[in-house]
């Protein structure tokens, strides 16, 4: 889960910190334009020269130097005036100016005060939206949940029960009856697995990253490894180009090469010669890595159906699946920052790239 | 049946499954000395011998409990809990035998002391090898203290 409350109390508190320093420094400006307008003698805001910028030098890093840094600007101003003006510039001027300036700073005061007080509406907002996007998270949790163990409950009585029939009653049956007792099976098995698949997905959208170096070499190879053994994948054939390391959730980014490949050695099935080229380009932040094989691809026409939930490019009796692999690629490579997309032709191999951050 | 020669404790608040998981059993012939009960509280009352159960023995305690997580009541969880933390009953071997593949669940039985986490396959065979694999190993060959 994330941690929202932090945050919130951190940006408060920053607020109300800026919002007391630009009200500190428009005050002191203002006292000094009105102790300035009473003033006889000019020279005496000569004093307030260091003054300012001390308070340029203090305020520097705090990012609210601009008050007392248009201090001094008025200070160059005035002299400046007064150095044009010659004896024309009358203490009648003098005042004249002060008031000006007097009206100006109160006027950007009240400026930025209702600035800060927008930005602060603006995160009450933002809290009221996080706590329903919590809400929301929680709900969809106990929804994945329910999904994970309830609707399993009955998906194991009909498969179950079913085959009870079929163990009793055996003789009774005859080879029809036994057909459909299979279709029955068949589907709870479809039934099943889709719900594995929607499980994966909302796993691989809600649970918490953990970011590390990945060696996606090594990585590679042993997804690559596992998949030949628990699938009928003995004549494939893996290129592994150079692939540099990438930085990301390693059990998610499992799960991604996991669908991939083993999405391209399902779709080589029907060819005699099946290669799987797992490569990569070197970006400036991100890698760009891909994986191509020689199956019998997919038209690009159909390109943006590829990362669409449930969404299928082949009929259930050519190839199975769900349709879910490409989302859970999609939302794992989101997750990272990342681009995921992929390039096909018809019975001409299809190719898969995706973008993860390097550091 | 005599309450106090029980081996098995069934706690699974649905019927079919139960069903299942007593054929699966019977199939090794571990079902004979089995008792079924439907929800957390029942449970409870059983092995501690109370409400419903006060003519049973309390000593005879059931060599394995078979755990289902969700249920009305009195879930899983909380049975697991009161089991493990009294020094009567922390010794019975507790098998979770639930749909839940979540890791909260997994990791959450880990804590409390479950002895095995088994998550129940869909599919029929696979269901009937794994019940029969875990009444083999926790009623046959695996030694609990007396």
């Amino acid at each position: 889960m994330i941690k929202y409350n932090s945050g919130e109390n951190l940006s408060t508190k920053v607020m109300d910190r800026q919002l007391f320093r630009i009200t500190a420094a428009i005050t002191l400006l203002c006292i000094f334009c009105i102790l300035s307008y009473y003033s006889t003698n000019r020279s005496s805001i000569n004093a307030f020269y260091p003054f300012s910028i001390l308070m340029v030098s203090f305020w520097w890093k705090k990012r609210t130097w601009l008050a007392p840094a248009l201090l001094i600007g008025i200070l160059v101003f005035i002299q400046a005036l007064s150095f044009i003006l010659g004896a024309a510039f009358t203490e009648a001027y003098y005042r004249l100016v002060m008031v000006m300036l007097t009206v100006i700073m109160v006027a950007f005061l009240f400026e930025r005060i209702e600035k800060v007080r927008i930005l602060n509406e603006m995160n009450e907002k933002l809290k009221k939206r996080t706590e329903n996007l919590e809400d929301a998270n929680n709900e969809l949790e106990a929804f994945a949940y329910s999904v994970s163990h309830d609707l399993r409950v009955p998906l194991r009585a009909i498969d179950g029960f079913s085959r009870i029939v079929m163990e009793d009653y055996e003789e009774k049956l005859d080879s029809e009856g036994k057909r459909l007792l299979g279709i029955i099976r068949e589907n709870t098995k479809k039934m099943g697995q889709l719900i594995d698949d929607i499980l994966l997905l909302s796993r691989a959208s809600r649970q918490e990253m953990k970011f590390t170096q990945i060696d996606m070499e090594a990585l590679v190879r042993n997804v690559f490894q596992e998949q030949k053994l628990s699938s009928e994948a003995q004549n494939v054939h893996l290129v592994l180009k150079s692939v540099p390391n990438c930085y990301g959730d390693r059990a998610l980014i499992q799960q991604i090469l996991n669908n991939l490949i083993a999405n391209s050695i399902k779709f080589t099935a029907p060819k005699e010669e099946r290669i799987i080229e797992v490569g990569a380009e070197n970006g400036k932040n991100m890698n760009i890595y891909y994986i191509k094989d020689n199956g019998v691809g997919f038209d690009m026409k159909y390109s943006e159906k590829l990362f669409g939930l449930f969404q299928r490019l082949h009929g259930a009796t050519e190839f199975e699946g769900t349709g879910v692999g490409l989302s859970i690629v999609q939302r794992v490579i989101r997750r990272h920052g990342g681009a995921v997309w992929g390039e096909g032709k018809l019975n001409k191999g299809a190719t898969f790239y995706f973008s993860l951050p390097k550091t | 049946m005599a309450f106090n020669e029980i081996e098995v404790l069934l706690v699974e608040d649905n019927e079919t499954d139960a069903e299942l998981t007593m054929r699966a059993l019977k199939k090794n012939n571990l079902a004979n000395n089995l008792v079924w009960v439907k929800d957390g509280e029942e449970a409870l009352e059983f092995i501690f011998a109370t409400g419903r159960y006060t003519q049973r023995e309390m000593h005879e305690l059931p060599k394995l409990v078979l755990l289902d997580l969700r249920m009305p009541k009195v879930d899983g969880m909380e049975v697991l809990r009161i089991l493990k933390a009294d020094e009567r009953t922390n010794k019975i071997p507790v098998v979770v035998l639930t749909s839940s593949k979540e890791d909260k669940d997994i990791v959450e039985s880990y804590n409390l002391g479950v002895n095995s986490y088994v998550s129940k396959p869909v599919e029929f065979d696979e269901f009937t090898e794994a019940v029969s694999t875990l009444g083999l190993y926790w009623m046959l060959l695996n030694k609990s203290p007396e």
